[in-house]
């Protein structure tokens, strides 16, 4: 390994230098709040050393990792999911019964785990970084451990997460008999020379998407997600809902793109099957929901089922709209669970939806954020979500995918409704108070506050003028092709 | 040995790695009929690996791959599989712990 290729790794070493340093920090017995500070402090290194290693980019580092614009973009978008859900961790766990210094080490662990997914070109490194996310998130979801909910969460998560991953497993062993070679480029070399895919291959890749599917609550993999969004705390269930589906969805496009799968037909048939059940069932089943969390989770399903609409291109266009959607989507949900944080009780989450029946009179401000947020996630005009949803149906036109494209148009009128029932929940005059007045943590709330606020600035700001990210988001996947 | 033996025998572990898991109640035997699916890809990779590194040896200069990188992937597995044994026991513990049983099908508090 040369100078270049250890400078285009820095990031990701200081990512794991990360949960060391708490390590140690909790070993000299610091409080939460040297704690969250050195966290958040480690994470803007993290951004930091990414600029500044910008120019030794792209970087193959045999045989298992590439880092390059593509894997750089995806990463600064966890890095920034991080840091958001980690200034509203420190909130949420102060007031918890649970020791709560041990959550960074394995927020951070898990993290680097998906950083990895993000840069890996090999079935290996694909295989740790998704077992590195997936190890520290059954701990994550189970933390608040006297709590029935939440170990009951944690338990199904790591059953059906283990299990899936030996599907993974299994589906990489066959790809690797067909093509004998774990490496992404060198598989996609022994498919061109091959006249047609094998079923072998086919095989190989239908077990991989289980796992793939499972992590990204695709249907018919999709049926943990309302429970472990429902038991986790509401910081680790937004966590899952970023980090952790954006590192697997990028690890699936680079695989997508290596392998040129868009011409693959069957393969295609098979993700379009998928992403159309996706939609359809993800918006059906949030309609009746009467638990803001599980219907956030029902909504994630539908969201990635409209992303791999993006997907099925398989050309630049596609992945454009594939990064501009997610980011619009994360920023959206963390909005939507930084505001279900700020509102839980000390015993109770703020998850039942009577609970935010004229919210607005009460606490105009969260009303406001979250009745965006929520139009963001409807695909309302003037909010990132409607462009994000643009671009993705665009990309889809481009392919004349023309089923999975009217199924978007067609769940996305149905999503509307739901979204719509809670902002109208919002705004309905009979105020049954939330209970939630005392501000132990003055300082964190205001950041936690200012957070918001940007958060919402972003989403208006790519949505009014997405000319401000787009150039920025091409700039960054040129790098590298 | 022909690599049909292997491929069949872990086919067979798997799917009774996959029975277990649909069938058995108990979260600990559950978790024990996943190690038994990933065994069976251990298996699986490991006789590959030694199929490529055979035509390897017979011919270096035709052959694809050298066919280290199965057996390497074997190592990995090992690793992760013990650390999500690990992490996985403590939750069933806990588990217990709560709801003094370690059956699954007492996991269906979470819903509407």
């Amino acid at each position: 390994m040369n100078h270049q290729q250890l400078m285009a790794l820095l990031p990701f070493m200081v990512l794991a230098t990360a949960s060391i340093v708490i390590i140690l920090l909790i070993a000299f017995r610091q409080g939460h709040t040297v704690i969250q500070v050195t966290g958040f402090l480690m994470m803007c290194l993290v951004i930091f050393t990414m600029w500044y290693v910008r120019d030794v980019l792209p970087q193959t580092i045999m045989p298992l990792l590439i880092v390059d614009g593509y894997g750089a973009l995806f990463t600064g978008l966890i890095i920034f999911c991080v840091l958001v859900v980690g200034l509203f961790s420190y909130i949420y766990f102060e007031e918890r019964e649970e020791n709560p210094r041990e959550y960074y080490i394995l927020i951070f662990l898990s993290t680097l785990g998906a950083a990895i997914l993000t840069i890996s070109r090999h079935f290996i490194s694909f295989f740790i970084g998704l077992e590195l996310l997936s190890v520290s998130l059954y701990a994550l979801i189970a933390y608040l451990r006297t709590r029935n909910n939440a170990v009951e969460a944690g338990v199904k998560y790591l059953l059906l997460a283990a299990l899936t991953s030996a599907f993974l497993l299994f589906g990489m062993a066959l790809i690797y008999m067909d093509a004998g070679s774990m490496d992404f480029s060198a598989i996609a070399q022994k498919l061109h020379t091959a006249e047609q895919s094998s079923p072998l291959f086919l095989l190989g890749f239908s077990l991989m998407m289980i796992a793939v599917g499972f992590k990204l609550a695709l249907v018919p993999f999709h049926l943990w997600a309302a429970d472990v969004y429902q038991g986790a705390p509401p910081p680790v269930a937004s966590f899952i809902a970023t980090v952790s589906k954006i590192g697997v969805f990028a690890v699936l496009l680079r695989f997508a793109q290596e392998l040129h799968l868009q011409n693959n037909h069957s393969i295609m048939t098979i993700i379009s099957v998928i992403a159309m059940f996706s939609m359809i069932s993800g918006n059906i089943l949030a309609l009746r929901q009467q638990n803001i969390k599980r219907l956030l989770a029902y909504s994630s399903i539908a969201h990635f089922g409209y992303l791999l609409v993006a997907f099925l291109p398989g050309n630049s266009a596609g992945v454009e709209a594939a990064a501009f959607y997610l980011i619009a989507y994360a920023v959206t949900i963390l909005i939507a669970f930084g505001v279900i944080i700020l509102l839980s009780a000390k015993d109770k989450d703020a998850e039942r939806l009577s609970l935010y029946r004229g919210l607005f009179w009460e606490k105009p401000f969260v009303a406001i954020v979250l009745a965006v947020a929520l139009l963001s996630l409807a695909g309302i005009p003037l909010t990132a979500g409607f462009i994000g949803k643009f671009y993705v149906l665009m990309a889809g036109v481009q392919q004349q995918a023309w089923l999975p494209v009217i199924v978007l148009v067609v769940t996305s009128v149905i999503g509307l409704y739901y979204y719509l029932r809670i902002i109208s929940t919002l705004f309905a005059d009979v105020s049954v108070a939330i209970q939630k007045e005392k501000r132990l943590h003055p300082f964190f709330y205001a950041a936690s506050y200012a957070a918001l606020v940007v958060l919402v600035l972003l989403l208006l700001g790519f949505g009014v003028m997405p000319a401000i990210i787009i150039p920025g988001i091409k700039q960054f996947l040129l790098i590298g092709n | 040995m022909p690599i049909n033996y292997y491929i069949f025998t872990a086919i067979a572990l798997f799917c009774i790695g996959i029975t277990g898991v649909l069938t058995r109640r108990n979260a600990i035997i559950i978790f024990m009929c996943i190690e038994i699916m990933l065994n069976a890809v251990n298996l699986l990779l490991v006789a590959f690996s030694k199929m490529f590194h055979m035509a390897y040896l017979a011919n270096p200069a035709k052959a694809v791959t050298s066919g280290i990188d199965g057996q390497l992937f074997v190592f990995f597995i090992m690793v992760v599989a013990a650390a999500e044994v690990s992490v996985g026991l403590a939750i069933i513990v806990m588990m217990y712990r709560n709801t003094h049983s370690v059956d699954v099908n007492f996991l269906n508090r979470l819903k509407n």
